[in-house]
């Protein structure tokens, strides 16, 4: 504790000393409205980048607060660029931490894993007691899974709700399943889905037979409405009825049903991996972080996000807090976990490249 | 064209010193934008050229030759950029010639609607367009229940809905673009020809149309170099096919940290236009925006067949156009033939006000749309609107944060926006009135900021911010949006500057005038509306500007498009039909107040 109280003056007193450099620079600027120039740093304090939103409003319920409450430390959670890593990239090597940690999928983690750019989360004498009941599944040395998300179907009950899909080879079969389709304008998800539609089962999905796959969404390609790029533009899309069938998130699903559209999700055969924690590498508040990460270990904490984004806590006993009718709609729930496939994010970190560029050709041919 | 004279009067070979002293408009741009936009920028597409481990190689290049995908979303990118050029020229030259011709009162409340896109931040303006002319939107619900249509019309997800999407957002840069220009086309010149004899057409064609060059010039180079950056449009409106290069360089940059390759696309996107305004100087000239003296044009074509070609084909259409006025025109008198004076000319005007009002609608169209959105019940924007409720204006009100992002875009836009205009203007003025070697050269440096992707930029600057502690900063956040509105200032002062006379200035200085005394009391008034055009380009570009803010801010500094799409993460809510609506009256009122001043100092005075 000391220590760190020692290393956050320095800190702090370097902060200081650039910062009055700027106040130099702003003075003229600043008489136009002095009170709007803040910014997010000062002392026992540590910025955490989360994708903002309703992120920031759960995770300010469930982790910033209470933190803060029992540690005096303060947890500034600031919204970053929908893919962080080219900004933590960029943070690392000019050592400037304007984040000291950031909410990453597993597969942004994997990217910045692969070049040394993220400390390890458990402190030198080995995870907290919190952090190991995590299932080792659903955490890294380098990242602490907060919280599991679904990519799976998700329907208009009012348009196909009579000869309900069931699962990918639904989605693929147009004339069965009549409706207007939308599909994702990326390789990930998409070509898990078109294997799984192609008969392949999940045990077999990885390493990717990318031959395949594009041979299975050769026979769709036509009938495909929409290409999605944006987890908005899903939510969008489903609550006004303008795609049938689709597949996405399940928290982007979550919100057009919360606001009353008439949308089903089929868990089966859903696609989960999971985001959470991780140090940017060389910060000066690495021991703050990993204290603040095996806080949000706790299964009481993590369900107090749930009223608020629909993915599913990591810790074990989480469920003992989670209200009963929100549990329904959450990944982690036990009964839909074990239908469910994982994704396998080293097999991406290795040819997310390669896929991105096949699967714009393909796109253009 | 009106000749440059400050040509002729400079002296044949001035000293050394003097000669660099004539230059020195240019050196506030040069240091600014050297320092930085092109050094950190250099740092960072340098990378295209070594490996991981630093040594040199060619290997991004040669993979992004291996491949055809990167050429072909080249080629589409080109060809959207193009369209939408064309388009927006088309259909803004209408709207343009009608403020031109109307009332200063009347121009004042259209150029409102003509501004309408600006005010409505891309994001909702692009979920606009989804709610309005999807499968399930007002338009198709309209076609439908009116018995038009049985199957919905796909107007969006495809090459139409890119188009309608870009048009709509970049009409309004050539409108005011075209329109700063025209203001300063001599009226009596039309009428002139009338008195001669020319119809109403080929008075237009052969005098008002040559006139207005220069603004159609500007115009459609603004809208194609920016179209060239867009993404979230194409992205949210387009389908299989409309991928835009922007889009693969994030893609590096952002998800798999390749930023050698992110560096060679880039590079290859700067080569490709840079060939683009070669061909584009050889074939019209630059001088149609930067102002050669005709003698000089003259001189140069007589050296190139591609800039010969260019003039006779120039020539050739205006000569088509104005003998197909005369002939319709001929024609339809021979049907009804002229009983008062002026009676065709009456008509013609008709069609201008029809087209030209038809134009503003379209542009007018979401904004108008986002109005009655914001009052719905409903938790997404959709239509028709259920209900009615507050709940959206109460949930702007009840936290300070918007009112905070909206105050600090305000104030960062401005200040990029005059400090764009000192540094641009200078600049501007320059590359009108002087002829020198390496022109080209210098006027494709100062508009490169557009054309590089704002992506590139940002991760540059944040490189260069660590090493001077402005990251999440304001400051910094201004001087990186400057660098954006630094080619807008310049390529819209130089088409205002370009039909300027410059006798004006010289009676002045004969009449003992000291330089700078004409250029605030002479130059300045008259080129007004070019001068607020520029600003107010440079005030939008900043005001909705994410990516930079974003990168260099690490989100600290939260700005009105950053908590517009912090609000939309998960759902495009009404609230932001709220803030657009707020914004819109905000705006609106701000400029009819301006206007309201204006005239009674006027009527004071």
């Amino acid at each position: 504790m000391s220590k760190n109280r020692i290393r956050n003056k320095l800190s702090g007193s370097k902060v200081s000393r650039r910062r009055f450099l700027q106040t130099a620079a702003v003075t003229t600027a600043a008489i136009a409205a002095p009170s709007i120039w803040t910014s997010a740093r000062a002392e026992r304090k540590i910025v955490m980048r989360d994708p903002g939103g309703p992120f920031t409003k759960g995770f300010g319920k469930a982790f910033y607060e209470p933190f803060k409450k029992e540690t005096g430390i303060t947890v500034v959670g600031l919204q970053g660029a929908h893919e962080p890593t080219g900004m933590i990239k960029a943070m690392v090597e000019a050592k400037n931490y304007t984040w000291d940690g950031s909410l990453l999928s597993k597969s942004s983690h994997q990217s910045l894993v692969n070049i040394g750019y993220l400390e390890p989360i458990a402190p030198k004498g080995g995870p907290g007691p919190n952090l190991s009941k995590i299932p080792e599944s659903m955490r890294t040395e380098h990242l602490m899974g907060t919280d599991v998300y679904a990519t799976l179907i998700a329907y208009r009950k009012d348009t196909m709700g009579k000869n309900p899909p069931k699962g990918w080879k639904d989605l693929w079969d147009t004339k069965g399943h009549p409706g207007v389709r939308a599909i994702r304008k990326h390789p990930f998800d998409t070509m898990e889905a078109a294997l799984m539609a192609d008969g392949v089962e999940p045990k077999d999905l990885y390493p990717i037979d990318f031959d395949r796959a594009f041979k299975s969404l050769d026979k769709i390609k036509k009938d495909v409405a929409i290409w999605w790029t944006g987890g908005a533009q899903t939510s969008q899309l489903l609550k006004t009825g303008e795609v049938d069938i689709l597949f996405t998130w399940n928290g982007r699903a979550q919100v057009a049903i919360d606001d009353g559209a008439p949308v089903e999700l089929v868990w089966n055969q859903a696609l989960w991996t999971f985001e959470g924690w991780s140090i940017l590498k060389g910060t000066p508040k690495a021991d703050l972080v990993r204290e603040f990460i095996e806080f949000c270990a706790q299964g009481e904490q993590q369900a107090k996000y749930t009223p608020y984004v629909a993915y599913g806590p990591t810790a074990p006993d989480a469920y003992q807090y989670v209200d009963k009718e929100r549990a329904k709609v959450l990944p982690t729930n036990p009964a839909y976990l074990k239908n469910m496939v994982s994704v396998d994010t080293d097999f991406w970190g290795k040819n997310k490249e390669k896929a991105s560029e096949m699967f714009n050709a393909w796109l253009l041919s | 064209m009106s000749i440059s004279a400050s040509t002729t009067e400079a002296p044949p070979r001035r000293a050394r010193k003097s000669a660099l002293l004539r230059y020195w408009p240019l050196y506030p741009a040069f240091l600014f934008l050297g320092f930085f936009f092109l050094y950190p920028v250099i740092l960072l597409l340098g990378l295209s050229f070594v490996d991981n481990q630093g040594a040199l190689t060619g290997e991004h290049y040669s993979r992004l030759v291996a491949s055809s995908t990167y050429l072909k979303v080249l080629m589409i990118t080109l060809k959207i950029a193009g369209w939408t050029t064309v388009i927006a020229i088309l259909a803004g030259y209408p709207v343009a010639y009608l403020l031109a011709t109307v009332k200063t009162s009347t121009r004042n409340r259209l150029i409102i609607w003509v501004l309408m896109p600006f005010w409505t931040s891309f994001l909702v303006r692009t979920f606009a367009w989804i709610v309005l002319l999807g499968r399930k939107g007002a338009l198709n619900q309209w076609l439908e229940a009116l018995g038009l249509v049985d199957q919905p019309v796909a107007m969006i997800f495809n090459f139409a809905g890119v188009m309608i999407g870009m048009v709509h957002a970049l009409m309004p840069l050539c409108i005011l673009t075209m329109l700063s220009v025209m203001e300063n086309i001599d009226t009596n010149l039309t009428k002139a020809a009338s008195t001669l004899g020319a119809r109403g057409g080929q008075a237009f064609w052969r005098i008002y149309f040559p006139l207005s060059v220069p603004g159609i010039a500007a115009g459609g180079m603004l809208v194609f170099i920016t179209a060239l950056g867009f993404f979230i449009t194409p992205a949210l409106l387009g389908g299989a096919r409309e991928t835009m290069i922007v889009q693969v360089i994030i893609f590096n940059i952002q998800e798999v940290l390749n930023w050698g390759f992110a560096g060679a696309i880039a590079v290859l996107l700067l080569v490709a236009v840079l060939i683009i305004f070669y061909l584009y100087d050889r074939l019209l000239g630059l001088s149609t925006l930067s102002g050669e003296s005709s003698l000089a044009a003259q001189s140069s074509s007589r050296a190139n067949p591609f800039s010969r070609l260019g003039k006779f084909l120039g020539g050739l259409f205006i000569e088509a156009m104005a003998s197909i006025c005369e002939k319709a025109g001929a024609f339809y008198d021979h049907i009804f033939p002229r009983k008062a004076n002026r009676p065709s000319r009456r008509h013609s005007r008709r069609v201008i006000w029809g087209a030209g009002l038809a134009i503003i609608g379209f542009l007018a169209l979401p904004a108008l749309f986002i109005i009655p959105v914001s009052f719905t019940e409903a938790g997404f924007l959709s239509w028709p609107p259920e209900g009615f409720s507050l709940k959206w204006y109460e949930g702007v009100f009840e936290s300070n944060v918007w009112f905070r992002a909206a105050l600090r875009s305000f104030i960062v836009a401005i200040f990029a926006a005059f400090l764009g205009m000192c540094i641009g203007v200078p600049a501007a003025f320059l590359l009108v009135r002087q002829s020198f070697l390496g022109k080209a050269a210098v006027f494709a440096f100062l508009v490169s900021p557009i054309i590089i992707p704002n992506i590139i930029i940002a991760v540059s600057l944040f490189y260069l911010y660590s090493k001077l502690g402005l990251t999440g900063t304001t400051v910094g956040l201004i001087l990186g949006h400057t660098v954006l509105a630094i080619p807008y200032v310049v390529i819209t002062v130089m088409a205002v500057l370009k039909n300027y006379d410059v006798r004006l200035d010289q009676a002045a200085w004969t009449l003992g005038a000291s330089k700078l005394k004409t250029l605030w009391l002479v130059t300045f008034p008259l080129v007004r509306a070019g001068m607020i055009a520029a600003f107010m380009f440079a005030f939008i570009i900043s005001f909705d500007e994410l990516t930079i803010a974003l990168f260099v801010t690490g989100g600290e500094v939260t700005t009105l498009p950053k908590q517009m799409w912090d609000d939309a993460l998960l759902r495009v809510s009404p609230t932001l039909a709220a803030v657009a609506t707020l914004l819109l009256l905000f705006m609106s009122g701000v400029i009819l107040g301006s206007e309201f001043l204006r005239r009674r100092s006027k009527q004071m005075g």
